[in-house]
Formats: structure tokens, sequence, C-alpha cells
């Protein structure tokens, strides 16, 4: 029963890191139709700036912030030299434009900080918290983590909801020539949704990088996982991405637990395939959203 | 308000628009005309900036807007309500009315002139927090329009806006038209297949035919000549 | 196609226009047969020729680099039908390539058939996976199907941690390259094992192309509304594309092997699964003479990457970096500027040449509509899915009289 339970908490810390990814990978796919496949390696690029800045003195939190400030950069840069100029072209061209980038990515971090397994630290202390008289599998920086991933959440629907700018944002993700013939500027919006989106992958790998090896490719199997909460969510709300991270992370920590950890990869595989044969709009789309 | 001159727009061999050359004026009507694939679509289309033309000059108020973005042509105050309509169905009611605020309207005066559509068409308030989906296709031509009045334009372009309507709405819709445009305020471009209603109407038509202009003149010359009628318009 | 003397290109440049009369029948005997079985098998000698020239004149390393370069233009002849003919594509062909990897160790380890019975054996079960794969891949628009090939690139290997008794866990198992005849190094005995195959299969591809099932390829890449109204079968017709594939992929899994004497599934990381793709690309997707330029720039980029980091005093990690990142940047770019890769450029240049020498009457690629865009621009039609075309074209010049 303890098992279970640990197994549980830290199914939902994870969760809330692949939800943070489904997030950002909803981001873009609303507004401009593409999955980002190199979401996970910037979100990891970006840690590796903030573990540069650590290692020269840098505080913590200033470099938890210039990671995420360096995410929104990096995801408009990315937006408008390499997404924009391919728009009208086949749908195939963005998805292996942002695979080659996540290559180039990975390739080039690897080539500034090398290839060694290091340690990123913590925020808050890893040690689990003693509840009762049981030390349970969630620590303080756990508590951190689902925090920061909740606001994020909370932030982001506010901003659609709530606020004009969110207004004009969604306008423009379902109807761009609308928007444009309304002033909008679409453009404009689109990089927006990048500059955020990755900015919440960095937010995602600065949240990882403690509890897992800290190496250039440590991001990649938290962006398919994170790929696999988006589908599940439905890749549309901010919600379904939490809720997707969440059945997701709950799922991969229960098969890592009873069945073995080398199998986490396949079973989210066989989620994922049996997600988008069987109901391709997610938990909770609405059919004939999404064509798969 | 609005200077075309010699416009010429192409779709790879495609002659669209050839040689189009018109004018539209604060207050009036300026109804174009013309069977299908005629070149009206894309007529407005070049002017809201949506389509690049290849030759000639379109300037609105003295400032050339041809080579300009659409949305910052919608800024100086044309705004363009494209054919099939235009809602966005995920949004609501409300939220489409909002959209259409955000570029010439003060941040205070917003909800005023959102409320000001809803006295003009009262049926849209009931629906307000409705998807826009919901609505009938005489509603959503209302919220279309609303909408485009939501920009406080200067100039309105029209594509077809009585397509798929009754002729009761469409006759309402004309009215509504000419009530809108008076004096030496609103001016519109409508582009219509469907000539009575929009002669009915207009100040001035033009016949766009393989998009060339072949008539321009007052509305009256069309009541006047059948043979004219009859060649260009099919009645 | 006969000669028109009344060519406007004869006309403006009459003397030029005399040599190339005169130069015409040869040219026109230097053409290849137009039959396929014929033109493949003759291209087969002549490649089979080159290599023994090739590997004869050089040493025990270089030969193990030529197998390498086979067993890639194998994977990659897989990959190209897949992309270029099918218009599907696949990030996890690393995976098909682990599976005949160890297909080929497990039979040497526990069973004591013969060498082509084991080569055989490894391309059928990848197929088999490759099977598996391609009925849900089928039915997959491009994000899901890189996401789903993906995710088949990084799980799959863990398997063989998980099942440590079986797959030998990180070292992996162990493999037996084949005893050489005679007096000849081993080395140079398994290159040439692996040229043949590569040469067999890149034949019987060429062929596939031509038949029937290529046909029914192009014609559900091209409009899967329209091939199934023509009643071609979509799904079963995707299926078997990405069977076809991973079954190249499996067999240079387990040539593979042979070579480097172990398998694990350090081998085949997702940088692997990516670089078969980018190098696919590279080559020109679709292009079967084209996959032995994305081979050598697989097998080379990172004997390359060494050395341009020594050059740049980077350390010694960098080259691995470097030569990952080239095909990174080689997907990047191929889908930004959408050319037809190296093999696409040679094509253009070859064609330049050929019209100056042969007079435009012999300009091999007639221009096909059908490729406009609805608009009438060519440049509309982008990347992979216009690099596509080449296979095509490669066809229609085959099939004129
Ligand atoms: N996007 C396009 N690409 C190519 N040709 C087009 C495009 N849009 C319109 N056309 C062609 O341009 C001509 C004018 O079309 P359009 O402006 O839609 O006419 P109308 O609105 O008067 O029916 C037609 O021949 C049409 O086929
Ligand atoms: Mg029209």
């Amino acid at each position: 029963m303890a098992l279970f339970v640990d197994i549980l908490l830290s199914g939902v810390a994870q969760g809330m890191v692949f939800a943070a990814i489904a997030l950002g990978l909803g981001l873009v796919s609303r507004a401009t139709g593409i999955v980002n496949f190199a979401q996970g390696a910037m979100g990891m690029f970006t840690t590796f700036i903030a573990f540069s800045l650590l290692s020269r003195g840098v505080g913590y939190w200033p470099a938890f912030v210039a990671a995420l400030a360096a995410g929104a950069v990096l995801g408009a840069a990315v937006e408008r030299t390499l997404i924009r100029p391919l728009q009208g072209k086949p749908a195939l061209n963005p998805v292996i434009v942002t695979i080659g980038l996540l290559v180039v990515l990975e390739g080039v971090a690897g080539s500034i900080w090398g290839n060694v397994a290091r340690g990123f630290p913590a925020a808050f202390s890893q040690r689990g918290l003693v509840i009762g008289r049981t030390r349970v599998a969630f620590s303080h920086f756990d508590v951190f983590l689902v925090c920061a991933v909740v606001v994020l959440v909370v932030a982001i629907v506010a901003l659609f909801r709530w606020t004009a700018l969110g207004l004009r944002m969604r306008a423009a993700a379902f109807s761009p020539e609308v928007s444009r013939l309304l002033g909008v500027r679409v453009g404009r919006l689109f990089t927006l949704a990048w500059a955020l989106a990755c900015a919440a992958g960095s937010l995602a790998g600065l949240l990882v990088a403690p509890l897992s090896s800290f190496s250039p490719y440590y991001m990649d199997l938290y962006l398919v996982y994170g790929f696999t909460a988006a589908v599940l969510g439905g890749l549309l709300s901010p919600v379904g991405a939490l809720v997707g991270g969440l059945v997701t992370g709950i799922a991969i920590a229960l098969v890592g637990g009873y069945v073995g950890p080398d199998l986490q990869p396949i079973a989210a595989l066989a989620m994922l395939l049996l997600v988008l044969m069987v109901r391709p709009q997610g938990l909770f789309g609405t059919a004939g959203v999404r064509r798969v | 308000m609005l200077h075309v001159e010699g416009l010429s727009v192409r779709y790879g061999p495609v002659r669209a628009l050839d040689d189009v050359s018109f004018e539209a004026r604060p207050g009036k009507i300026t109804t174009v005309l013309g069977a299908n694939g005629a070149g009206k679509t894309t007529l407005l289309r070049t002017l809201s900036g949506l389509v690049r033309n290849h030759r000639g000059t379109a300037s609105f108020d003295g400032q050339r807007i041809t080579g300009r973005a659409p949305e910052s042509i919608a800024r100086l105050g044309v705004s363009h309500v494209p054919e099939g309509r235009g809602v966005i169905a995920e949004l609501t009611v409300d939220e489409n009315l909002r959209l259409g605020t955000f570029v010439r309207v003060r941040r205070g005066e917003r909800r005023a002139v959102v409320d000001e559509i809803y006295e003009r068409f009262p049926q849209l308030r009931d629906k307000r927090h409705r998807s826009a989906s919901t609505l009938s296709g005489g509603e959503r031509q209302m919220l279309v329009i609303g909408r485009a009045l939501a920009c406080r334009p200067r100039l309105l372009l029209l594509d077809e806006p009585s397509l798929g309507l009754s002729p009761i709405v469409t006759a309402q819709l004309m009215a509504t038209l000419r009530e809108l445009t008076t004096g030496d305020g609103l001016g519109a471009v409508l582009v219509e297949q469907n000539a009575r209603s929009a002669l009915s109407v207009a100040d001035w038509a033009i016949v766009l035919n393989l998009g060339r202009v072949v008539v321009a003149d007052r509305p009256a010359r069309f009541a006047a000549d059948a043979d004219l009628r009859r060649h260009y318009l099919g009645f | 196609m006969t000669a028109s003397p009344t060519r406007p290109g004869a006309e403006a440049a009459p003397s030029g226009a005399r040599k190339r009369v005169a130069l015409r029948p040869l040219a026109r005997r230097l053409r290849l047969p137009s039959q396929p079985l014929v033109r493949h098998s003759i291209l087969f000698v002549l490649g089979a020729g080159l290599f023994y020239v090739l590997t004869v004149n050089v040493g025990a390393y270089s030969d193990y680099q030529i197998g390498e370069i086979a067993v890639y233009a194998i994977v990659l002849g897989g990959l190209s039908v897949l992309t270029g003919l099918n218009g599907q594509f696949s990030l996890g062909h690393g995976a098909f390539m682990i599976i005949g990897a160890y297909t080929l160790a497990l039979l040497q380890l526990h069973t004591h058939v013969g060498l082509v019975e084991e080569l055989v054996i490894a391309a059928v079960i990848a197929a088999a996976a490759g099977a598996v794969v391609g009925v849900p891949a089928a039915r997959l628009s491009p994000p899901y199907l890189a996401g789903v090939t993906l995710m088949l690139a990084l799980g799959l290997p863990q398997l063989s941690a998980q099942y440590g008794s079986v797959f030998g866990g990180e070292q992996g198992l162990t493999t037996t390259p084949p005893p050489a005849p005679g007096t000849l190094s081993p080395e140079r005995w398994l290159a040439w094992i692996q040229l043949f195959c590569a040469l067999v299969v890149l034949v019987l591809l060429a062929n596939l192309v031509r038949s029937r099932f290529g046909r029914a390829f192009r014609a559900v890449r091209d409009d899967e509304v329209a091939a199934a109204v023509s009643g071609i079968h979509v799904a079963r017709t995707k299926v078997l594309a990405f069977t076809v594939s991973a079954g190249c992929a499996g067999l240079g899994g387990a040539l593979l092997v042979l070579s480097t004497g172990v398998v694990n599934v350090g081998e085949f990381p997702l940088s692997l699964s990516i670089g078969l793709l980018a190098a696919m690309v590279f080559g020109g997707a679709g292009s079967l003479v084209g996959v032995w330029w994305g081979a050598v720039a697989l097998v080379y980029m990172p004997t390359w990457s060494t050395s341009l980091s020594q050059h740049l005093s980077l350390g010694t990690s960098a080259a691995a970096y470097l030569s990952d990142s080239f095909f990174g940047v080689v997907l990047i770019i191929a889908m930004l500027v959408s050319p037809a890769g190296v093999q696409g450029g040679i094509r253009r240049i070859g064609q330049h040449l050929w019209r100056t020498v042969a007079g435009p009457a012999f300009e091999p690629v007639p221009n096909d509509p059908s490729l406009a865009a609805p608009d009438g621009t060519p440049s509309e039609v982008a990347g992979v899915e216009a690099a596509t075309v080449r296979m095509d074209q490669e066809t229609k010049e085959r099939s004129r009289p």
C-alpha cells in the first residue's frame, strides 16, 4: 500500500512536468498547427544556460528566470526564422524542421557542455516529506514543482479567457485570415505563442533537471511523454494538457513501479497508439476536431 | 476616399483582374456586379491586402494601400466582410464583436461600441454568450456586419452578403446598409450576384466580366436599358 | 521522341547544332536499355565491378567502411522508397535495424543456420515488425507519425535492458562474421557480402518501383482519395511500403553487426534514426542512386567532424556532436529550400551537360504539368514532397522508347 501511494505521488510529480510540456506543444499546435518536437531540446538548452549561470555563481532564482526568458527568446527566434518561411508548405516540412532543430540543439549543447551526466540543483529539499510517521516519496521540491505547473496552467487559462490579448490569440489561431481583416497582427501573436510555449518548455526543463541525469539528451523521453499527454488531453485546452499529463504520469509511474522502468517508453507508445486509434480527439475533445 | 487605378491581379497564368479602375465615395454605396468567376472576390481581397496585385494601385484617403499588409489596411479603417461571412465559430457572439473593437476604438469606449451594435441588432444581444456557431444564417450576417461596424470603419467591403439569405432578410440588410451610408460618412463597396437588390440601394454600379470593368454607370441606367441587363446581369 | 532539325535551339546555334547531330547517334547508343530488368542488371554488374576495384585497392579499415556504406545504402534505399515513393516517413528506422541485428545475433547464438538464412530471417522479422507499426502509421498525419516513430526509436532499445537475460543487457550479444574463403581477409570478404546484398536489394527495389506496387505507392502518395477511387487499397499499400522499408532496415542492421562483432543498443541511438532520415533527404528522397551519397555521408561524417574539430581545436567530445548537428542542419535546410538532395543536383548538372552534348531532343525530364501547384508555380510543391518527384522522373525517363 505504501508502495502504491509512493508510486502514485511520483506519478503526480512527473505528470505535472508532462503537463507543462503538453501545454507548450498545445500552444504551438493551436496557433500554427505544428507539433514542435524540438520543444524538449529547447528546454534542455535553456536549462544548460541556467547551469552555466549557476556555475558562475549566479543565484538559483536569477538563473531560473534567465532560463525562462531565454526559452521565450529562443521560441520567438525559431518561429521567425525557421517556421514562418514554411507557411503554406506541406505539413511534413515544419515537422521535419523541428526534428532537425532537436538534433542541432542537442549537438550544440553537447559540444559546449559535453555529454556527461551532471547534477542540477533543486530549489528545495528533495527528501521526502514526513506525513504522520511515514516518509512519503514527495518532497518539498515536488510541492514546488506541482505548484509551478499549476500556476502556469492557471495563468495560461486566465490569459486566454479573460484578456483581450488572449482573445486575439484565440481568434488568430482559429481564423487567421478573418483576424487579419480585423487588424489583428496575427504574425506577432504566433511569435508570442511560440515564445510562451518555449518558456513553458524551459520551465519543464528546469523542473526535471534535478530529477534526472542531466545531459543533452535528458529531455528526449520527457518530450515523448509530454507528446503522449498532449494527445491524450486533446492538444487544445490547457486543462486538457494538465489532465493528460497527470494520467500519463501516473500510468508511467505504475508501469515503472510494477513492471519495470525500461518498459515505460513502450508502454507510453502503446497508450499513445490506443488513444490515436480509439479517440483521436483526445479524452476531452469533441469528435471531428482534429484529423489524425 | 478609395481610388483604384489600373489594378491587375494574376494567379499564376490566370488573369483574375485586368486594368480595373474605379472610385468609392464617402456616404455612397458602390456595387460591383458580375457573374461567378468575374473577379469580384479577388477585387475585394486585393483591396484589403489579402492578395497581391501585380500592376496598378489602390489608395485610401490618399494613402497607397496596395502592397500593405491586411492588418495595416484594416487599421486605416477599411473593414472587409469576406465571402462566406467569416464568423469565428469557436468564439462567442460577444467575443466576435469585441474582436472588432481592438484596433480603432480606445480601451474605455470598447464596451459602449459593442453595446451600440446590440442596440442595432437586438437579436445578437440575446445570444451574446452563445457560441457563434449556433447562429442562423441571418444572425451570422448581422454578426459580421456588426463586427465590421465595431471596427469604426470608414469604408466597408462586403462580399456577397445576401448569399443564402431569404428575400425578406436580404431586403432588411440592404435597408440597413443604406441607412449606415449617408452624408459624408461611411462608404461601401458592395459585391453582389443578386444584382436586383444591390442596384436598388447603390449609388454607382460597375460590372466586371472576366476581370475587366465592362460597365460603370448609375443604377438607373440598368433599370432603363433592358439589353444591358440581359447581357451582363441575366434578368 | 525523334530529333527535329527545326528545334529553336538548333537554329539559334548552327555550329553547335552540327556538333550535336554528329554526337547524337553516339549519345543514343550510350543510353542504357529501357527494359528494367536488363537495365538494372547492367547497373548491378557495373556497380559490382566498381566496388571490386575499390575494395582491392584499400586497407582493412577502409574495407570496413565500404561495407558500412553498403549497409546504409540498403537501409536508406528502404527509407527512400517509403518517403520518396509512398509519401510516408519514419524517425524510427534505427529500431528496425535493432530488430534485424538482434535477430541475427540470437540466431547465431542459439541455432546453426547458415548466413543466408540468418539474413533472410532477420529481414523478415524486421519486416513483420514494420507491418505491425505500419498499420497504425498508415492512418496518421505527419505530426503524429513523427511522434509515434520517435517513441519507437526511443522505446525499443530499452527492451534490451528489461529482458537482459535474452538480449544480454548493456553489453549486448556477440556476433561472428562469416569465415573468409582462401587467403581473403575476413574484412574484405564481409565487405563483398555487404556490397553484394546492397546491390541485390537496390535492384529489387528499383524493380519494385517500376512494378504494379510501385505505381500504387505513387498513386497513394500523390492523392489518397483519387487512389482509393481508382481501386487501390490505400491502407494496405501504405502498410506494404512500411513493411518493405522496415525489412531493408532489418537486413541492414543484421549486416552491420556482422562487422562490429557485437550487438548492443548503444549502437543505435535516436540520433542514428534521425541521421538516417537526414541522409536520405541529403541523397535525395526517392533516388536509389542518391542513397549512396547519403550512406557515404553517414559513414564519413563522424571522421570528417573529428578532423574538423581537431582543426578548430574543439574538445574531442565535440566531434560526435558536430556530425549529429550536420544532419540536423541538412534536414532544416532541405525543408526550407526544398531541393532534391545531392542526387537531384547532380541530375540537374547532368541534364545540362546532356543537353549541350546531345541537343534538346534528349532533354530527359519533360515538364510534368501535374507537378505544378494549382496556381502554376511549381515552387509551391515543397520539401520532401517535391523531392519525391525524383523517382517518378527516373521512371519516366526509363520508360521512354
Ligand atoms: N486562389 C486562387 N488561385 C487561382 N485562381 C483563383 C484563385 N481565386 C480565384 N481564382 C480565379 O480567379 C478568377 C476570379 O475569381 P473570383 O475573384 O473568386 O470571382 P468571383 O468572386 O467574381 O466569383 C476565377 O477564374 C477563379 O477561378
Ligand atoms: Mg466571389
